[in-house]
């Protein structure tokens, strides 16, 4: 069908009045659910599944994936503020919001984090409206070693994420590789690391040591000063709580950065939010002019990850809508409604339900509006949060680690386990060890882990399997990643040779 | 003591190592490689072996390196403490919830972090507990119908 | 057939037939009843929990309110953990799979097996056919098994864990045909159906809901299915033993399970309410649209099934070398 006459179509159907109160519903409990940690689209998705058989189809997919692109948009709240991950696609957002909220910056890093979801999400619309087909061709051309190639890419960016020492967040990574490797291996059943615990069978969650790491950890380390400053500072005045011109145009190519990017490991089904946030923030930091800034308050250190997790929606979608194949947890949780609905989910599903494929991506396009239009002013009340005195805080902190990994997880054997990746955490940072690389590893590891011997195990223990068109290219991009800051420290010590001697 | 023993990077290289030794000879009993491919122990025996090496330069760095005098980072004993002391609150809250839920252990913990560590008066400490417990059950429970933890007791 | 186990089950259907709300023994429900499922959500048993609360609630068969809750991990270790520390709960129940049976022949860790569990019903058995890309060389599954035998280890099939029902079909067929062919594990369905619909290995074992839009675009072509019988959906494609391979694949079932010391008059109250719920119209759809094969069993015989498949299952794993600790 003419792209045209079916968005025509799809604002029809997204306009109607009860496919836009589903829309306003979805977006508004998206933005709830997540500010929450621990509670995400997929469990949310699935309580309100039953829930979903007494509407119409169309308006409860609309729903559904308002709240799916929503709570990307609320994830970025806690990061922010409390150095608590809301959803695992913001856990980089920690790093750079956190530390722009210490300097009294939290309302231009939230404020940030709504414009770049927005123009990002809208952009991963666009592009599943216009070349979902062709690149549904792509999502097919990845398998198992591209994959690895791209994780090898991945964690060498364990360069950019370094602090003084590349040693250290060496070893930070590679405990983050063992930690991914607990649990029960895919290909051999053995158990690994799982000390004889039922409850390590299935691996640690990554959130959990995220929210340990970060923000326990934090917390700790907070405690130790025994007066320590009030408050944090915050701005007065509506005007100085958002982002300024020049923040904006310091981000411009964040805006790109994350919307592309986003959207592109969207298409994978093996890859995911939290992986395409990572990557554009490494990308972020690698072409920054000023990567020094990285780490202590960036503002497209909040601009590229938060717009990459919106754009990663648009670009989950083509799998799932033009090829029937889900490639995350919540993506396969839709792809379970669309069959108890009755609906065939399919290649020939966009085909056979025009009305469906372009009310959703209409909606979409409203759904995104509604957000920044609802998050924009939220900046001003979240902000507030931080007047709290600090010993406050701390205590709010810590609640919303224990309910957010309790809620994702209900067991007291995980609240533990959040306890010592706390202390872990904050003997990181006694002993300046970095923790990004640690939660990098861990994101990575598993995936780079299965892709590796899953390659092997296609080419019958080949290697040259690796060096396929596709991986070829990333991992010549990953070997430039890591020789690019040896050249430039060659160079630099050439320089001072070459002074010294004149 | 020699300089190098009172360093961080000492130690923590020192640890690391160990857990490096200990995830490679894990890595070795479940076999490198099996008949369909590379086995349980092919990624672990890589990134373990990494790991001793790394931690070994680690520890190799801080033993060579000039003993720095004044201007090395002393540990404040003295903080340490008191972030043990928050961390320990936080396990014996978490270690309550069995038996007196999340409520009151939270609400202790507040408490403990209010009046003991920030040694704020009881008139801000126990408005803010037993506020901060209510707020925490009224978003989750009654607004969200989520589950805290429960104990035996609430 | 009908044996001592079965009757007060049968004398409870046939009462509550004639007396609809005054014969469930003892025991009804009066808050909340939680569902345990070992996947996350979106996963096959956490949907079919969630389809089940719904046909509950709109048949009217419970007085409360049913939620699932997600016990994921270690292949069914966690969720049957969680169900053995409910002792006596009588508003829990438990969704199993096959793979509940297969992990704790493998997994040390997992203390409590389906032995441990109270057996309430067997709800449905899971077909699968074999696919693959419909541009592919081969139109049968001799064909392939042939090209197999001829090249052992080149051509490649996607599938799920190394425990999984693909696998055991995978080496049970190697086994009675002496091809060889390498087994890829992914962890998410999607990918398995990615890495063949990309060319990456050459077939899969994959469900026949999913594989049915996949053949009507005209990207798969089914050679074979994993069924005692043709299934309605493909009437034209062979079963295992129709296409010339008696091997017995273990058939993936889905069952109801109860915690350990729930008390009888509990135990029989769910299984009457699961009889029931087998005989609604919304049921017949539920498997209809999802080319589920209806395989109804009642609890005395649902732990005959779980021994056979658990024997059956463990013999296969030491034919294909794969370490079993009980």
């Amino acid at each position: 069908m003419d792209i045209f006459a079916g968005l025509l179509q799809g604002f029809q159907v997204a306009l109607s009045a009860n496919n836009l109160l589903m829309c306003v519903i979805g977006v508004v409990l998206g933005t709830v659910i997540g500010v929450l940690p621990g509670l995400g689209p997929p469990a949310t998705i699935a309580m309100l599944l039953p829930l979903t058989f007494k509407l119409e189809p169309t308006g409860a997919m609309i729903m559904l994936a308002g709240i799916y692109y929503g709570a990307k948009y609320g994830g970025s709240t806690t990061s922010i503020l409390l150095n608590v991950p809301g959803e695992s696609s913001s856990v980089v957002t920690c790093i750079d919001g956190y530390q722009m909220a210490r300097k009294g910056r939290a309302g231009a890093a939230l404020g940030m984090a709504a414009i770049s979801s927005f123009i990002a999400g809208t952009f991963g619309v666009v592009a599943l409206m216009l070349v979902a087909p062709p690149l549904a061709r792509l999502s097919l051309a990845f398998s198992a070693p591209e994959y690895f190639a791209l994780m090898v890419l991945g964690l060498t960016m364990v360069v950019l994420l370094a602090g003084e020492s590349l040693l250290k967040a060496l070893l930070a990574m590679l405990v983050g590789l063992w930690i991914a490797s607990m649990g029960t291996d895919l290909f051999t059943a053995t158990s690994r690391f799982t000390f004889g615990r039922v409850e390590l069978l299935g691996g640690i969650d990554f959130i959990i040591v995220a929210i340990g790491v970060f923000a326990v950890g934090e917390v700790l380390a907070n405690m130790e000063p025994t007066d320590p400053p009030e408050m944090l500072p915050v701005p007065k005045g509506w005007r100085n709580l958002l982002p300024t011109w020049d923040d904006m145009k310091r981000c411009r190519f964040a805006f790109v950065n994350g919307s592309v990017v986003g959207f592109l490991i969207g298409l994978l089904p093996g890859a995911g939010s939290t992986i395409a946030s990572f990557m554009s923030y490494g990308i972020e930091k690698a072409v920054s002019r000023h990567p020094e800034e990285f780490g202590h308050g960036a503002i497209e250190g909040v601009a590229a990850p938060e717009g990459s997790n919106n754009a990663e929606t648009g670009g989950a979608l083509v799998p799932l809508l033009t090829l029937g194949i889900p490639g995350s947890g919540t993506t396969a949780i839709l792809l379970a409604a669309l069959i108890l609905w009755g609906f065939k989910p399919g290649p020939l599903f966009i085909q056979d339900q025009p009305q469906l494929f372009w009310g959703l991506v209409a909606s979409m396009y409203i759904g995104n509006v509604l957000l920044l239009i609802l998050n924009l002013p939220l900046v001003a009340v979240f902000a507030q949060l931080l007047k709290m005195p600090s010993y406050a805080m701390n205590s709010l902190i810590l609640g919303v680690s224990i309910v957010g990994v309790y809620t994702a997880a209900s067991s007291l054997f995980q609240l533990g386990l959040l306890a010592v990746f706390g202390l872990f955490g904050y003997a990181m940072r006694k002993l300046d060890f970095p923790t990004a690389p640690l939660v990098l590893g861990l994101v990575l590891g598993d995936l780079m882990e299965k892709a590796l011997r899953q390659s092997l195990m296609m080419s019958g223990g080949d290697p040259s399997i690796l060096l396929r068109p596709i991986p070829s290219v990333l991992l010549g991009l990953a070997l430039l990643l890591l020789v690019g800051p040896l050249f430039k420290k060659f160079n630099a010590f050439r320089v001072k040779v070459i002074d010294s001697e004149a | 003591m020699k300089g190098y023993a009172r360093s961080g990077d000492f130690w923590s290289g020192m640890v690391l190592a160990a857990l490096g030794a200990y995830i490679v000879s894990e890595a070795w009993r479940w076999g490198y490689m099996t008949e369909e491919g590379p086995g349980p122990g092919f990624f672990p025996l890589w990134y373990g072996s990494l790991m001793v090496l790394l931690s070994l330069a680690l520890v190799a760095s801080a033993v060579l390196k000039r003993p720095a005098g004044t201007a090395r980072l002393v540990v404040r004993w003295n903080d340490v403490g008191r972030a043990l002391a928050c961390w320990a609150a936080f396990v014996a809250s978490i270690a309550l919830m069995p038996l007196a839920g999340f409520m009151v252990s939270f609400a202790l913990l507040t408490w403990f972090i209010v009046a003991v560590m920030a040694r704020r008066a009881q008139r801000v400490a126990l408005p803010l507990a037993v506020g901060g417990a209510l707020f925490f059950y009224a978003l989750f429970e009654l607004g969200l119908d989520l589950q805290l933890p429960h104990g035996m007791l609430f | 057939m009908f044996h001592a186990r079965m009757i007060p089950a049968a004398f409870l259907s046939v009462a509550s037939m004639l007396a609809p709300l005054a014969a469930h023994a003892d025991f009804k429900p009066t808050h909340t009843v939680e569902v345990i499922v070992h996947t996350g959500p979106g996963g096959g048993n956490d949907v079919l929990g969630r389809a089940i609360a719904h046909m509950m609630e709109k048949e009217k068969l419970l007085p409360v309110r049913m939620v699932v809750v997600n016990k994921p991990g270690g292949n069914g270790a966690v969720a049957a953990a969680a169900i053995a520390e409910k002792k006596d709960d009588p508003h829990t129940i438990g969704l199993i799979t096959s793979v509940w049976i297969a992990g704790p022949l493998t997994t040390s860790e997992a203390r409590i097996t389906l032995h441990d569990l109270k057996p309430i019903a067997q709800l449905v058995r899971e077909p699968a056919v074999f696919a693959v890309r419909a541009d592919s060389p081969f139109k049968s599954l001799k064909e392939f098994i042939d090209a197999a035998k001829a090249k052992p280890g080149t051509l490649r099939q996607s599938g799920g864990s190394v425990t999984s029902r693909d696998n055991i079909v995978r080496l049970s067929m190697q086994h009675a045909t002496g091809a060889k062919w390498a087994f890829v594990s992914f962890p998410g369905g999607g990918e398995r159906l990615a890495a063949l619909l990309g060319g990456h290995v050459d077939i899969m074992v994959i469900e026949p809901q999913e594989a049915g839009e996949q053949v009507r675009a005209g990207k798969l072509r089914v050679l074979a299915q994993l069924t005692e019988t043709r299934l309605a959906g493909y009437p034209d494609v062979p079963t295992l033993r129709e296409a010339g391979y008696d091997v017995t694949t273990t058939p993936q079932i889905r069952a109801v399970v109860a915690p350990p010391q729930m008390p009888a008059d509990a135990a029989a109250y769910w299984e009457e309410r699961f009889t029931k719920l087998h005989e609604t119209a919304s049921w017949k759809k539920y498997v209809a649209d999802n080319q589920l094969e209806d395989a109804f069993l009642h609890a005395g015989d649902l732990r005959k099934s779980i021994v056979e498949t658990e024997n059956r299952l463990r013999e296969q794993y030491q034919l294909a070398g794969i370490k079993t600790v009980r």
